[in-house]
């Protein structure tokens, strides 16, 4: 049994919890992700790690309610206990010295890239951060990002209704003014569409986009395949081969969104979640 | 007919007074495939007492006791089936426990007919000693009389020892070592232990309560079971020999799924076998909503391969409520790797079989799910290393299949996780970890079995290789 330590609400329906789990706190590096269960009925459900401590063991992650487990990990507080912790798993992200890296987070990922940045200004990275909220009640993590970044872009904005006050604002900007500040690195840790839409932006300047692909997974260690996707043609899985993955090379994204929704009917009650024009809705 | 007077005059010598054989080989009943295509209990229910004494009744004792020497792990089959005849359950059960830590999972599936009914006497005359019915029998007694027989331990040799996996291989290991006095450490990277005997096999062919008595048996002699716990992350391989580990022993399995490498094999609705059955077994998705997991199922489903996991996927898919579903086999029947019985039971349940096809692409319904699938004929042409015919596609035969859930089922290959993480650990160009006939690796003091090393073969050689690499082990941590 994994105990909780402490579990804060950011934002409504935004939370972070923090789990004693030293085996896996020993271990953990930017970008890699545990699977927890909340009781021998539950589903192993996947949660990138937005922060450790390897001397008290602690792991912490942050979470939307979106559906049925999110919805019970809610209601549990600390002194509580998760039944299985397991991790840290996939691979870490890149961390080297680039230059200066565009970073752009939404959702779970405002706070689980920030291991990544901090992990990039050790290597004495400039980094210009974006944060898409999609609104200033739903806006969290804010001075964390602040603290890793050199710069911090707010987008604050419904998703899907006022496009112009997305991410994709800003970050047109950055790439308009390359002559003066060039960009050396991308990394994207948000909504897939977000992921995809800026793949794409940066695409014709042969900036190196790294995403954080989050698919359905089942048992995070490579045995399912349920996490499969096509990059450069061969199939890589996200559990093992990722999560981070070179967004140029994604070749599957309307797959690959398809895939992460096929359960959406089954366990996520939140209509709010849906994004517009995707195939599953 | 030289071979009938060697098992009468045996019979003569135990019994006392010649009889005639009796072929009668008696069925174990069973659930009607109308009935057991609505549930997930198991299909076979068992034989009663009365039935066990009555089998065990036909067995000749012979003095070729061939049977044993068609055991992987040479169960002193004769013996426990004497104890049978005379009505001792109790002393069956321990002859069996002398060699098997896992009689209640080996009596169901092992692949018996290619083992020791195979090499029974009796089988010359069509009609082998149900022996895995017996096995099955004697174990779902002690379970029922919830008196576990505990065979002597020996005194603690002081001397540690990790498995890594719990599965059929290392749970043989990890019951041997300790049985030997050694402190035994198990590592299980799933929230359960059991290895393919829970995440796999079906509840209606192996319940998963059986699998935990049989864990909590092999905890019983003083086995501890670290679950949650991924070796080549948590703890590398050198970590555990450089702490307080003399041995390990690698029996992580053959986890990573296949795929065909066709267009559109991505597509929503397709699953590999491995995902498909840990969803339906390990998360226990046919409970769904009592358990969290969901399974989405269609209407027309096809399952491709000819395994045994191609047999368990599409009995899952007819209980998980498929209208149809087919499995896809590109070459004929009776090159089909799966057990018969698995394939008659598949039949009985109503499950069609389409042989000489195989799928060349998937079809999209325009929203990224499955709708269709492309399939070529094939034909058989000439051997190949396995000796079995090589199915060649006729060129001009592609046809449409409309379905709309695809379970790729085609065999696993070994984890890399380990082999990745530990350079001097010697692989095949296939993943699988190189050993000797005892089972050692490359690197010193470590020992590996199972599907890590097979590749892909049944619980029985698992523990089979396991029972041999426990005795090598013995032997190093003797020294």
């Amino acid at each position: 049994m994994f105990p909780i330590v402490a579990h804060n609400e950011l934002a409504p329906k935004v939370h972070r919890m923090s789990v004693k789990a030293p085996l896996v706190a020993q271990k953990c590096k930017p970008g890699q992700f545990v699977i927890l269960i909340i009781d021998e009925e539950g589903e192993r459900v996947p949660f990138t790690v937005s922060g450790w401590d390897a001397e008290t063991g602690t792991v912490d992650f942050v979470y939307i309610e979106v559906g049925k487990t999110t919805n019970q990990l809610g209601t549990l507080k600390a002194g509580d206990h998760l039944a299985h912790f397991v991790g840290p798993l996939g691979k870490p992200s890149e961390v080297d010295h680039y230059g200066h890296v565009a970073a752009v987070a939404s959702g779970y990922g405002v706070a689980a890239i920030v291991p990544i940045l901090k992990g990039l200004k050790e290597k004495e990275n400039r980094i210009t951060t974006v944060l898409q909220a999609p609104d200033r009640e739903r806006c969290f993590g804010q001075s964390e990002l602040e603290r890793v970044s050199d710069r911090l872009i707010l987008a604050i904005g419904a998703i899907g209704e006022n496009m112009s006050t997305s991410a994709t604002q800003p970050v047109r900007k950055l790439l308009a003014n390359l002559a003066q500040s060039p960009v050396d690195r991308v990394i994207l840790m948000g909504s897939l569409c977000l992921m995809r839409v800026i793949s794409e932006m940066t695409r014709p300047y042969d900036i190196k986009t790294m995403v954080h692909l989050t698919p359905l997974m089942v048992d995070g260690t490579g045995m399912c395949g349920a996490c499969r996707l096509s990059v450069k043609g061969t199939n890589k899985f996200a559990c093992v081969h990722g999560p981070e993955f070179d967004g140029h090379e994604v070749d599957g994204w309307e797959v690959l969104m398809a895939r992460r929704c096929s359960y959406a009917d089954e366990s996520i009650f939140q209509q709010g979640f849906q994004c517009r024009g995707c195939s599953q809705w | 007919m030289s071979e009938e007077k060697g098992p009468t005059s045996a019979h003569g010598t135990a019994g006392g007074k010649k009889s005639k054989l009796n072929l009668n080989r008696l069925e174990m009943p069973k659930q009607t495939p109308e009935e057991r295509k609505r549930n997930f209990e198991e299909v076979a229910t068992g034989y009663t007492f009365e039935m066990a004494i009555e089998e065990a009744g036909r067995c000749i004792q012979c003095k070729k006791r061939n049977c044993r020497q068609g055991c992987p792990v040479n169960i002193d089959i004769p013996d426990f089936i004497k104890h049978l005849q005379g009505g001792d359950v109790e002393g069956a059960s321990r002859v069996l426990k002398r060699k098997t830590s896992l009689p209640g999972i080996c009596g169901r599936v092992c692949p018996q007919e290619m083992q020791c009914e195979k090499t029974c006497i009796l089988n010359k005359k069509g009609a082998p000693i149900a022996i895995g019915r017996l096995e099955r029998y004697i174990a779902d007694w002690e379970r029922q009389e919830g008196a576990t027989t505990i065979p002597e331990i020996a005194p603690s040799t002081g001397k540690h020892v990790a498995v890594v996996g719990t599965g059929p291989s290392g749970l043989t290991v990890a019951a041997d070592l300790a049985l030997l006095g050694h402190q035994v450490t198990m590592f299980e990277a799933l929230h359960v232990a059991g290895g393919v005997l829970m995440y796999g096999i079906p509840e209606f062919r192996l319940p998963k309560e059986i699998v935990q008595r049989e864990v909590r048996y092999v905890k019983s002699l003083g086995v501890e079971i670290l679950l949650d716990t991924v070796i080549g992350i948590n703890y590398s391989l050198d970590e555990l020999l450089n702490t307080k580990y003399h041995a390990v022993y690698l029996a992580t399995g053959a986890g990573l799924p296949m795929f065909l490498r066709v267009p559109g094999e991505n597509l929503n609705m397709i699953y590999s076998a491995n995902e498909f059955l840990t969803r339906t077994n390990l998360m226990k998705a046919y409970l769904y909503p009592k358990y969290a997991t969901p399974i989405k199922m269609g209407k027309r489903v096809a399952v491709i391969g000819g395994g045994n996991v191609a047999m368990d996927s599409a009995r899952c898919a007819i209980r998980l409520g498929a209208q149809e579903v087919y499995v896809i086999y590109r070459r004929t029947r009776s090159e089909m790797p799966a057990r018969l019985e698995e394939v008659e039971n598949a039949e009985e349940e109503g499950i069609r079989f389409h042989f000489l096809c195989n799928p060349t692409s998937f079809i999209s319904d325009g929203r990224s799910n499955v709708a269709a699938m492309e399939l070529i004929r094939m034909e058989l042409g000439e051997p190949d290393a396995s000796g079995r015919r090589r199915p060649v596609s006729i060129t001009g035969s592609e046809y449409i299949m409309e379905v709309d859930t695809v379970v790729v089922s085609l065999g696993t290959s070994p984890n890399p996780l380990i082999a990745s993480t530990t350079p001097d650990l010697k692989t095949s160009k296939w993943g699988t970890v190189i050993v000797n006939e005892q089972g050692k690796t490359s690197k010193a003091r470590v020992w590996a079995g199972g599907d890590i090393v097979s590749g892909g073969a049944t619980v029985i050689s698992a523990m089979g290789e396991g029972r041999i690499a426990a005795m090598a082990m013995h032997q190093h941590l003797a020294e």
